[in-house]
């Protein structure tokens, strides 16, 4: 006699076997892990053995959530979207640190402390990242509790109740906590359950000197600003001036045309106690040499200098970005709002004054961490339990978002009765190459108009930066590009270095350039591979690449102990020498093998029919535009302009090696693919020479973990394998830096996007973007 | 000169063929025991996936996740000295140290509650490089999925401690060198 519950229980297992077998991913990916979850899906790990390999794009299709990497608060209203649109049973899956904790990007102001505050996660993967054969674990753990689940209760799970989509006001409104804000906010009760021990103190501007004093690269531009400017508006601060905020206008222009300072290579700012400077490094393309500094000062209570964009174009986005971190506004800008923060965040976060609600101390290490350090959870020292804070007199309430795509361009027509279209692209999306967001404005299928919208990964490197000593922010720039890890240390290290006079050893030397050099082919394959992907090619060309990849990352993993977060680079050398296997195998690997997969690579795809209809002619942009809006690296190259960081202003010991700067005339997709291509042999040839010419001896000066850099301030450039990283660094002799920015590649040359899309259909756009090669974590710091 | 239209497309196509082929070509010839075709370093070539949980792929020495504190194997002792520089170089600042204190209020030079943010490490290894003691490594287990989020992202001072045979089994290299190191400075101390 068969009992009913025999029978159904066999109807379980079946049906429970079938789920878990059968496990279709979202398609998303937020930062450094989802590289990860990308080399799990690729050819080493396959995670199609699990039925997993199914990532689908679109909520409605999907039964499980990966949560690969930092969740934003800028982010969190659209994953839970996401997660809403998910039919059940759904099950979530938090990868990596940042998912599960905040991570270590914790303590920044736009990050939450785990997803799990907004989501119900039914598997944690730890490590940070967690590399792909960690995240098939969890994946199997969540298939043994689908197994273990019983089928009717999942179906019971249906009636969960809906997650209320968090707002973005002042800060991150939670709407189950607002009645509780509300009051709380009423009675004036404390935010902070304690308060801060001490408060960062900002230190005064450096002193300006008569321009006679001049330094560098200064004199010769003072001399001939003289002419254009009241004499009394230009003064010098060693190799740099310092221009009037009422004379920048017209000395900009002079600095352009008359000069020669065609390129705006980093715009950014730092906070005083008397003032907020505006600093400018002007390269010029034609003239190799290192880059001049202007800086204009405002009030700090009425910032506000003239804006640049006419000038430069490539200041439009770096100017938003400071008006977003210091509120200095710029006058005649076209555009001016917040780019990595949301419109109505409350106060400008980059501020010496502005405290983020996990805020401890002005400096590490936190005096809480050692001898009575007893563990105290960050949630636990916040009135909300949350890593938030709001101003005095909020009340609770944010009002529903108004449709942020501006609604009057898209309905009406351009006066020809042609009706336009907004469409917005991301953050979650595919083509998008993580969390990044396109609005393009159509006219039937050709893009009008098109803004870039960024933020969705900003974990506020350059506020921790400023409180991490010297050291510390090693490991952060690995998670800057996390493609190209040891390049980001090798840059972070020489600019540290110059500043404060160290040395590095031969062997050093040779190793960072090895690194380095790999580190670019690794970006290049990824690069190409995802361009491929992006014009629809979809995973195979992106299959082969990621195996020479994984390759490369093996001999990154022996040297560093990370594939992809190396911190492998010290101040004055390299944390290890190289392990004893480490040289013969990358001899094998840049001798035989990847001039073999690059030259396969090549046949593949570069004449290929296809993928010349695809890019060619698309997203031209020509060799003037491209250095106004400050495009660097592949992007800059791909337009005619020979200027490669490591010939205009050789670091490390580039100026040893004999390689050619890779250009092409066109300026379109096409040939911005083909300067990779020509990129990643010419980084064989360098590697080809470091690897013979390598001596032996040690590997780094003095291995110290407290450096004290005198008091001074640099901007270093590098050449990164998508163009230039620069670090700017203010020092006060302390044993962390003052101003810490980071200008980052990804960031600047979106700038030229726009000008790329504009007339292009909207699936050449997916082509555009995949061809300037972006990196979120990166983009939006 | 007329070119037909999609011919380097039919010759991409071979490429992609020939990745096919190779695939069972190498597992043919790994079957009958010939040589190269590996799945590692410059000669990989054929299938390239490691059959993950049933193998897994080799772990290079230095390989680091999450840091462990080691005590010596022969007398249980902990090596940890509560010196705090590990705190100190910790970038995201997941380390909490309260030091030990005797029955007569000093401190003794052994922590009494060592504690890790799991959720918070980024596994840099700095701690494990600025230990003068080498007491606190970077463990390799990588497998820590869990359904909850809670014990396991605050390690306590006993979910910490590894011996010291283990760390010689997963460095060994490293823990030689050390052992090495620190007779030396003995010797030289007697």
């Amino acid at each position: 006699m068969v009992r009913w519950q025999d029978l159904l229980g066999q109807v379980e297992s079946v049906a429970s076997w079938g789920r878990k077998s059968s496990l279709w991913p979202l398609q998303f990916g937020l930062a450094c892990c989802a590289i990860e979850m990308i080399c799990a899906a690729a050819s080493r790990f396959d995670i199609a053995r699990f039925g997993a390999e199914l990532f689908r794009p679109s909520p409605r299709q999907a039964d499980l959530m990966i949560v690969s990497g930092t969740v934003t608060k800028k982010m969190i209203p659209m994953i839970v979207r996401l997660f809403s649109q998910m039919a059940e049973p759904r099950y979530v899956l938090s990868m990596g640190a940042c998912a599960n904790g905040g991570g270590p990007f914790k303590e920044g102001y736009n990050v939450v402390s785990g997803v799990d505050e907004f989501l119900p996660v039914d598997v944690y993967v730890r490590g940070c990242p967690p590399t792909p054969q960690a995240l098939l674990e969890g994946l199997i753990a969540l298939q043994r509790k689908i197994e273990d689940e019983s089928y009717l209760g999942a179906w019971r799970l249906a009636s969960r109740p809906e997650i209320p989509v968090p707002a973005l006001g002042p800060d991150l409104v939670d709407r189950r906590q607002a009645g509780g804000i509300r009051a709380a906010m009423e009675k004036r009760e404390p935010q902070r359950l304690a308060s801060p021990r001490e408060l960062p103190q900002a230190r005064p501007a450096r002193k300006a000197a008569e321009l006679s004093s001049a330094e560098g690269a200064a004199v010769e531009a003072g001399a001939k600003l003289s002419g254009r400017v009241p004499a009394d508006r230009v003064q010098a601060s060693g190799a740099s001036l310092i221009i009037g905020r009422d004379a920048w206008g017209r000395a900009a222009r002079a600095l352009r045309d008359e000069c020669g300072y065609d390129y705006l290579a980093n715009l950014t700012a730092a906070d005083y106690a008397d003032a907020v400077e505006v600093v400018y490094h002007l390269a010029r393309t034609a003239a190799p040499g290192p880059a001049l500094t202007v800086r204009v000062r405002t009030e700090r209570d009425r910032a506000e200098v003239p804006s640049v964009v006419p000038v430069w174009p490539g200041a439009n986005m770096q100017e938003r970005e400071v008006w977003d971190l210091f509120g200095v506004r710029f006058a005649g800008h076209p555009n001016l709002k917040r780019i990595l923060m949301w419109e109505g965040f409350a106060g400008h976060p980059l501020r010496k004054d502005w405290l983020e609600p996990y805020y401890e101390e002005p400096r590490k290490m936190f005096s809480s961490r050692w001898k009575e350090g007893t563990y105290r959870a960050a949630e636990d020292r916040n009135r909300w339990g949350r890593n938030v804070v709001y101003p005095d007199g909020f009340d609770g309430s944010v009002p529903e978002a108004a449709p942020s795509a501006s609604p009057a361009a898209a309905s009406e027509g351009d006066g020809e009765g042609r009706r336009r279209l907004l469409v917005s692209l991301g953050p979650q999306h595919p083509s998008t190459h993580g969390v990044f967001q396109m609005r393009a404005l159509l006219e039937g299928e050709r893009v009008v108009a098109l803004e870039p919208v960024m933020g969705y990964l900003h974990r506020n490197h350059e506020k921790i930066g400023e409180r991490n000593s010297w050291i510390m922010n090693f490991p952060y720039t690995d998670r800057l590009d996390y493609l190209t890890s040891m390049a980001n240390g090798l840059a972070y290290a020489v600019s540290v270095e110059r500043l404060a006079g160290l040395k590095v050893p031969e062997r050093a030397e040779y190793i960072r350039v090895i690194m380095a050099e790999l580190t670019r082919i690794v970006n290049h394959l990824w690069a190409i591979g995802f361009l491929l992907n992006d014009l629809g090619s979809w995973f195979t060309p992106a299959l082969y690449a990621i195996e020479e990849r994984e390759l490369i990352l093996d001999l990154f993993e022996m040297a560093s102990g990370s594939r992809m977060m190396c911190n492998y680079m010290r101040f004055s050398g390299v944390s290890a020498d190289l392990p004893e296997d480490f040289l013969p195998q990358c001899r094998r690997l840049v001798a035989e093998r990847l001039p073999r997969a690059i030259d396969s690579l090549d046949a593949y795809l570069t004449k290929s029919e296809i993928v010349g209809n695809r890019l060619r002619g698309v997203g031209v942009l020509s060799g003037a535009s491209a250095i106004g809006h400050s495009a660097s690296g592949p992007v800059l190259r791909g337009s005619g302009v020979a200027y490669d960081l490591r010939k205009a202003e050789p670091y490390s010991i580039y100026d040893r090696f004999q390689f050619d700067v890779v250009t092409f005339p066109g300026g379109d997709a096409y040939d911005r693919y083909r300067v990779r291509m020509g990129e990643m042999r010419q980084s064989l040839r360098i590697l080809d020479q470091a690897l013979k010419q390598i001596p032996d001896g040690p590997v780094i000066e003095k291995n110290q973990y407290l450096l004290r850099v005198p008091e001074g301030e640099i901007y270093g450039r590098f050449e990164n394998p998508k163009g230039e990283l620069g670090f700017y660094l203010v020092s006060d002799g302390t044993a962390s830096a003052y101003r810490y920015h980071v200008r980052a590649p990804s960031f600047v040359n979106l700038s030229a996007l726009e000008e790329m899309c504009r007339g292009h259909l909207v699936a050449d756009v997916v082509a555009i973007l995949g061809s300037i090669d972006i990196v979120l974590g990166e983009t939006d710091r | 000169m007329i070119r037909p239209w999609g011919l380097h497309l039919l010759r991409g196509m071979a490429i992609t063929m020939r990745h096919f082929l190779n695939s069972y070509w190498q597992g043919i010839r790994r079957r009958l025991g010939r040589p190269g075709g590996g799945r590692f370093g410059a000669g990989a070539s054929g299938i390239f996936t490691v059959q993950y949980p049933e193998e897994r792929l080799p772990v290079p020495e230095r390989f680091r996740v999450l840091p462990v504190l080691i005590y010596e194997e022969a007398t249980g002792d902990i090596r940890c000295t509560s010196c705090g520089i590990c705190a100190k170089v910790c970038p995201p600042q997941c380390i909490w140290i309260v030091q030990a204190k005797g029955e007569d209020g000093k401190t003794r030079n052994r922590p009494a509650e060592f504690t890790i943010e799991a959720n918070v490490c980024m596994n840099c290894g700095l701690c494990a490089e600025y230990c003068p003691f080498d007491a606190i490594k970077m463990d390799h287990r990588f497998e820590m999925a869990a359904t909850r989020r809670k014990p396991g992202d605050v390690l306590n001072l006993q979910d910490l401690l590894v011996s010291s045979e283990y760390h010689a089994r997963i460095h060994p290299r490293a823990a030689a060198r050390e052992a090495e190191a620190r007779a030396k400075k003995a010797s030289k101390g007697t």
